[in-house]
């Protein structure tokens, strides 16, 4: 290809594709199910999704928007590409072939990038420049940067979202030359569809009545019940703990306890009441700047509080200011905006049009909470809120506190009329605390005696005690009454702030503030969940894609930005993003048509005929290995040892001893590891406690975070330790031996009782194949164990549970070796 | 190494098990099963092509095979072991001259002391004899100066963080802040595993009897790299590696036909969907049963010669202490594991430093110098490099009371010293000085040299934590530009966006 090449040699190349589009437009009117053309396409090169990713990933390091020198040609913007320099215009639309941009990128011996670039152009890129610039050059935004809108055929106007999703899937599917998937049979969809939602194979009875129901709407019926199960708020809690690196420590030096368990449980409580999303936002950023806050507002504000924090003798606290204020705008560009703002902490942002000074504009919405840079080791490390430890009774709380305050206005207002009080009583009343005022009211020799008050008094004061007994406290946000300065900091150093105080202000690229919006906390949420922000949507409902389907539309969930991936489904994203805000911002009911849509509902087998080894097609179901914490939960469960209780202090389920111990400074609180006993064993893994700088081991074996910072995809990794992990840990025997006992007692014979093992696991009967292997197995179990009773009893000693001394301990021993490697094997511990 | 035979032997074991009307893999499930490559083992969603299995170097030819980093956490204090500074005697007790700390923040520990009392050390230092000039010792490391040749002592290496959290994650990450792959988790993802049947990055926690300060997963954990690059404990207590033995009542043939059945189960997965994940796992359950073997071997001392006891101390027969945990890396490196990091905490010694450093060296003199003698008499010391250092090195200035015969010291982040060895470096040198005070890093005549962490100028005879980086990776064979993973967006490097190899420093 040669630069002097003319716009005329692309003609009919375009006209031929307008004349694809239009055959293919018109087969999509046949049926509303079936539409082949959902959306709106082009001819013309796309320069948001084809041309701004070469030029941010080959070009912007040095032409981009922070060019450093005042004279470096920039390529970010329009104005800049077609400027006259030396002579040359980069992008010249008046005569494209005499563009310097094409000159250089096809010059052999001037060519650029330089030859000793890191990164080369490769060929294609360089045809897709070409045309670009041939066509006139001219610049769009990045495509996350445009408020996205529904772009569907009209026959997609009112069906239900789901058969947009297949629409959008399957006109992707046909370019590829192959049509959806079968759909995976009953059972397997039930388990797939009750992992997903709520993270837990589907209740033996729920599933049997679904397999029964012959009703056409009975998968969708089987749903809902999953969408109103507790467990379904528990599961999907823990992937919005990991975006906001929730942890039960502070996490750095000391990493002492931290208190603010009330904000996982409000995740959780906020997921099955289905609160709207954009209020799950407000709450968070800015519950305390609302009128009148709620407890739950308040508990909800412990997002801002989410930062590791220090407290390291010799910490300096103007350091740590900025360094929690940094961590705290890079977690809110990844969770909300997902999108790295960490370039711009230094310098002007090398790919995305974000200024250095606009990083610290929109740090200056969190520089003036109130607490103080050093945590100072503490639990309740201020500003906290005292709450009852369960999330259930706060509103019960909330009433009587606030019956409380009314008793107590009435009663001052009784106190002012009455005439005849003394001085002392007065003075006493007005320095008094609430509790000591309710005991004034109820005082019979006080000045209440006789009055109806006195009843409700007691009443009252009974009631908080209760309440009481059971406070916890937990770190919540609040503002400074003077706001704290904000400036630049040059390189991002906290002692060297330069430049003029700075105002909270959001990023320009993305739609500024109106002039009635508050430049607060509030005022950055609701500009987050405005219809006009153009990420916030696409950004969520990207991460619930991706956790019921196993990629996000976009592969890279923590990018968005010019050098994030460009979604594999851009029109499909976008109308989900609008959706999303249609349906009021409605989580349950994105989900229930995600997992209703035939996409969702194809078998998870690979396909012979489909190259597609990472599903970008999505033309069969979600596969791949399960999360820590679901794998843990499926044998509790399935051993009926999972205790359901909710919410509360982390557990300490079994450690290896000394895990802590070898790290944590001899001053640390949690330098001791101390198991919990009973019940609190048997918790959700969602309530395993959280030690950043050491989470628990079956956790990070199976690529959990450390929480220490977001995480919004983790790794799926697969090594020899997690074999050792699944085999031999104390817990997973217990479950084993827990569950061996529980088929041994389920049925009379070996045959009904793997398939009551299989049915607990996989929600199915063994195979042929599998009841053999099983029995051999079992065969080969019983032999070694027959002769060898006390082997037998160590193994089913392990675990703190009693062994069940009414089954023989050989063929307790013999099936709980089988159960062991049935709970390890990929028919549990996978996703398919 | 990987071996093809056994690894064929286990899949015919396997095909039989599995019958061949049921299942029969497909060729190129037998590839993967045969292919001993250590992507494999890799996750799916790597998003970068390294991660093979490389023995020359991923981008130029390896001086080093593999690296042993025996990390002092707390900083040492440079005073006391290698910076000898005669002339601090004359200023004892006299305030740090104004001009010398030259606008040094100071920690918030001694930001209020009245005095910055010149504090020189106790101890005598002696000049040894090396390939150069020869190199002062202090009395506290008898046995390291006796290898006085083999090592190439940096007294220039700098950094900007004073407080511990912050230092140690700055120099394990390349970042004070949370977050980032350690050095080891680059190395795993760079260069991949050269046995299959140990943990391709161990690291070891050494007793000490002032465990103060804290460690944390992160300084060998992965970051936003996929977590199989993580480092793996290898502990004195329980269980050298987690979860490796069978539970009570199992034997090992007992695992033998579980793990036979369950990959006749994952086999059927495999034929229903398959995901060649579940191929992989087939053969990550055989590396746990293998390992089950591997590391009780690696771990069993009892074919180790009286003799060698005799070069680590008897400490050596102690499991867990630092001379343990150095044969244990010099078995490791034996057995072709190439990442090995032991952490030796208890060297923040902000008051009784002598009686903490006395204990503290005591601790790891020895092993030091034996694992650089016992490697070389073994011909390992050309391709193992040895790294010894702390995060930061202590102030010249006293911390506490200063009497002549105890002293405290603080957090000092402008130079401190730390020696390599082996693998590739020049034996038996020394580079970069400090001023009088050892406090500034200065040219050889005195006058402070003042670097900055800038990643277009580098300063010579100085070393940055980033610098100390870029040459470990040089020397394993990787270019620190180009070792990268690209996460929001950005193609992340261990040296950030700065890091220089120093080649004074090599051979």
């Amino acid at each position: 290809m040669h630069p002097t090449r003319t716009f005329c040699e692309f003609s009919p190349t375009a006209i031929l594709f307008i004349l694809l589009l239009s055959c293919t437009a018109s087969l999509g009117e046949e049926t509303t199910g079936d539409v082949s053309n959902p959306g709106v396409e082009s001819t013309a090169v796309d320069f948001a999704r084809e041309v701004l990713p070469i030029l941010s990933n080959k070009c912007f390091v040095c032409h981009g928007p922070d060019g450093e020198a005042s004279d470096t040609l920039r390529l970010d913007t329009f104005d800049a590409a077609t400027a006259e320099q030396d002579g040359h215009r980069a992008i010249d639309p008046s005569a494209p072939e005499k563009s310097e941009l094409l000159v250089r990128v096809h010059s052999a011996n001037d060519p650029m990038p330089p030859v000793d670039a890191e990164k080369q152009l490769t060929d294609a890129e360089r045809d897709v420049l070409t045309r670009w610039v041939m066509q006139g050059g001219e610049y769009a935004m990045h495509w996350a940067f445009v408020v996205p809108v529904k772009q569907t055929h009209e026959n997609l106007k009112d069906v239900h979202p789901r058969k947009v999703i297949d629409a959008f899937v399957g006109q992707q599917l046909r370019r590829a030359n192959v049509d959806f998937a079968k759909e995976a049979d009953r059972r397997t969809l039930a388990r797939r569809a009750a992992l997903v939602l709520t993270g837990l194979p589907p209740e033996l009875d729920q599933l049997e009545a679904f397999v029964a129901d012959d009703c056409d709407d009975a998968y969708e019926r089987f749903v809902d019940q999953l969408l109103a199960s507790p467990r379904f708020g528990e599961h999907q809690a823990r992937y919005w703990l990991d975006a906001v690196r929730y942890g039960d420590t502070h996490g750095l030096h000391l990493d002492n306890r931290r208190g603010i368990y009330p904000y996982r449980d409000w995740v959780v409580h906020a997921f099955n009441q289905n609160l709207p999303l954009d209020q799950f936002i407000t709450w968070q950023l800015a519950g305390d700047l609302l009128p009148d806050p709620t407890v739950e507002q308040l508990v909800a504000t412990g997002f801002v509080r989410m930062n590791p924090s220090t407290a390291e003798g010799g910490a300096i606290p103007a350091e740590f200011q900025a360094k929690n204020n940094f961590d705290r705008v890079e977690n809110f560009g990844t969770v909300f905006l997902g999108m790295s703002l960490t370039c711009a902490r230094c310098h002007t942002h090398k790919y995305d049009p974000v200024p250095q000074v606009e990083y610290y504009r929109l740090m200056a919405f969190f520089n003036s909470t109130a607490e103080s840079s050093l945590d100072g080791n503490k639990y309740d490390y201020a500003p906290v809120l005292t709450v009852p430890n369960h999330v259930d009774e706060w509103v019960a709380w909330s009433e009587v506190a606030a019956a409380r305050d009314d008793l107590l206005n009435k009663a001052g207002d009784l106190l002012e009329q009455k005439t005849d009080l003394d001085a002392e009583t007065r003075e006493s009343w007005s320095k008094a605390s609430h509790d000591e005022r309710l005991r004034m009211i109820a005082d019979e020799s006080g000045p209440f005696a006789g009055h109806e008050l006195q009843g409700l008094s007691a009443e009252l004061s009974d009631r908080l005690a209760e309440f009481e007994s059971g406070f916890t406290t937990t770190l919540v946000a609040a503002e400074l009454p003077e706001p704290r300065e904000t400036r630049m900091l040059e390189r991002g150093e906290y002692d060297l702030p330069v430049g003029e105080t700075l105002e909270p202000d959001v990023l320009a690229v993305l739609g500024g503030l109106s002039a009635e919006t508050p430049r607060n906390r509030l005022g950055l949420a609701q500009w987050l969940t405005s219809r006009s922000n153009p990420l916030v949507s696409r950004v969520l409902v990207n991460r619930i894609w991706q956790r019921t389907f196993g990629h996000g539309l976009v592969r890279t969930p923590e990018e968005f930005g010019l050098q994030g991936e460009q979604p594999t489904h851009p029109q499909l994203l976008d109308w989900l993003a609008v959706e999303l805000q249609d349906s009021g911002w409605d989580l349950k009911h994105m989900l229930r048509e995600m997992v209703l849509s035939r996409t969702f509902r194809q078998s998870s087998a690979w396909r012979d005929g489909v190259n597609d080894p990472d599903n970008r097609l999505f033309a069969r179901g979600p596969g791949h290995r399960l999360d820590a914490e679901v794998i843990r939960d499926i044998g509790l469960w399935s051993s009926g040892l999972l205790d359901p209780h909710m919410g509360g202090e982390g557990v300490k389920p079994y450690q290896p001893r000394g895990l802590w111990s070898a790290l944590m400074h001899p001053a640390s609180n949690t330098k001791q590891y101390v198991q919990d006993e009973g019940d609190r064993q048997y918790r959700r893994s969602l309530y395993v406690y959280w030690k950043r700088t050491s989470p628990h081991p079956m956790m990070t074996l199976f690529d959990a975070p450390s929480r220490e910072s977001s995480c919004v995809r983790r790794s799926r990794t697969n090594t020899p330790l997690q074999s050792l992990g699944l085999l031999n840990e104390n817990q997973r025997v217990e479950m084993a031996r827990s569950l061996a006992a529980r088929v041994l007692q389920a049925a009379e014979n070996d045959s009904e009782r793997l398939d009551q093992l299989y049915l607990l696991l996989t929600s199915r009967k063994p195979s042929d194949h599998e009841r053999s292997v099983c029995l051999q197995l079992l065969q080969a179990q019983r032999d070694r164990y027959a002769s060898a009773e006390e082997d037998a009893k160590a193994l089913l000693s392990m675990g703190e549970l009693p062994r069940d001394e009414s089954l023989s301990p050989e063929e307790y021993a013999a099936w709980t070796q089988l159960t062991t490697a049935v709970l390890a094997s990929d028919a549990v511990i996978l996703l398919y | 190494m990987n071996d093809p035979i056994r690894e064929y032997d286990l899949l015919m074991t396997r095909r039989q098990l599995f019958g061949r009307s049921a299942l029969g893999l497909g060729t190129a499930a037998m590839a993967s099963l045969l292919g001993g490559n250590a992507a494999l083992g890799a996750p799916s969603d790597a998003a970068s092509g390294v991660g093979g299995i490389t023995t020359d170097g991923l981008h130029h030819p390896a001086k080093a095979k593999r690296v042993i980093y025996l990390f002092m956490s707390g900083g040492p204090s440079h005073h006391d072991l290698w910076d000898y500074k005669p002339k601090m005697r004359d200023m004892s007790g006299k305030d740090l001259p104004e001009h010398i700390r030259d606008g040094q923040r100071i920690t918030g520990m001694t930001a209020g002391q009245k005095t910055l009392p010149v504090c020189p050390s106790k101890y005598s230092f002696t000049k040894h004899e090396n390939n150069d000039q020869g190199v002062w010792v202090s009395e506290l490391l008898p046995h390291t100066a006796t290898v006085a040749k083999d090592l190439c002592v940096v007294h220039s290496t700098f950094t900007e963080a004073i407080n511990h959290d912050p230092a140690i994650t700055y120099i394990q990450t390349g970042s004070q802040i949370p977050g980032r792959p350690s050095l080891g988790a680059w190395l795993s993802y760079g260069l991949g595993s050269m046995n299959e049947n140990l943990p391709n990055y161990v690291v070891m926690h050494a007793k000490t009897n002032f465990a103060e300060q804290s460690l944390f997963s992160r300084l060998w954990g992965t970051g936003f790299l996929p977590s199989d690059y993580q480092g793996i404990l290898l502990r004195s207590l329980e269980d050298p590696v987690l979860y490796l033995s069978n539970p009570p009542g199992v034997s090992r043939e007992a695992r033998r036909s579980q793990l036979d059945a369950l990959a006749a189960l994952n086999a059927e997965q495999h034929e229903r969907f398959g995901d060649p994940e579940i191929l992989a796992r087939i053969k990550q359950h055989e590396m746990a049963y293998r390992m089950q073997a591997s590391v009780p071997e690696l771990m069993d001392l009892s074919q180790e010669s009286d003799e060698t006891f005799e070069l680590y101390g008897e400490d050596a027969r102690q499991p867990g202490t630092f001379a343990a945990c150095c044969l244990n890396a010099r078995r490791l490196a034996e057995r072709g594991v190439r990442n090995i990091q032991i952490f030796h905490r208890g060297w923040d010694a902000h008051g009784n430093l002598p009686k903490e450093h006395e204990s503290q060296c005591k601790d790891i003199d020895q092993g030091c110098a034996a694992l650089i003698k016992d490697l070389r008499r073994r011909g390992l010391l050309d391709e193992t490099l040895v790294v010894w250092g702390g995060e930061f090195g202590r102030t010249a200035y006293c911390q506490g009371t200063l009497t002549p015969e105890n002293y405290g010291r603080d957090h000092h982040p402008r130079c401190f010293t730390v020696w390599m060895a082996g693998g590739g470096v020049k034996p038996g040198i020394t580079y970069g000085q400090t001023d009088d005070y050892g406090y500034n890093i200065a040219d050889e005549h005195g006058e402070p040299l003042r670097p900055q962490p800038n990643k277009k100028d580098w300063t010579p005879g100085t070393m940055h934590i980033h610098d100390l980086n870029a040459t470990i990776l040089h020397l394993l064979g990787i270019d620190h530009k180009r070792l990268t993973y690209r996460y929001q967006g950005r193609d992340f490097r261990l040296t950030d966006v700065h890091g220089h190899v120093i080649h004074d420093l090599l051979v």
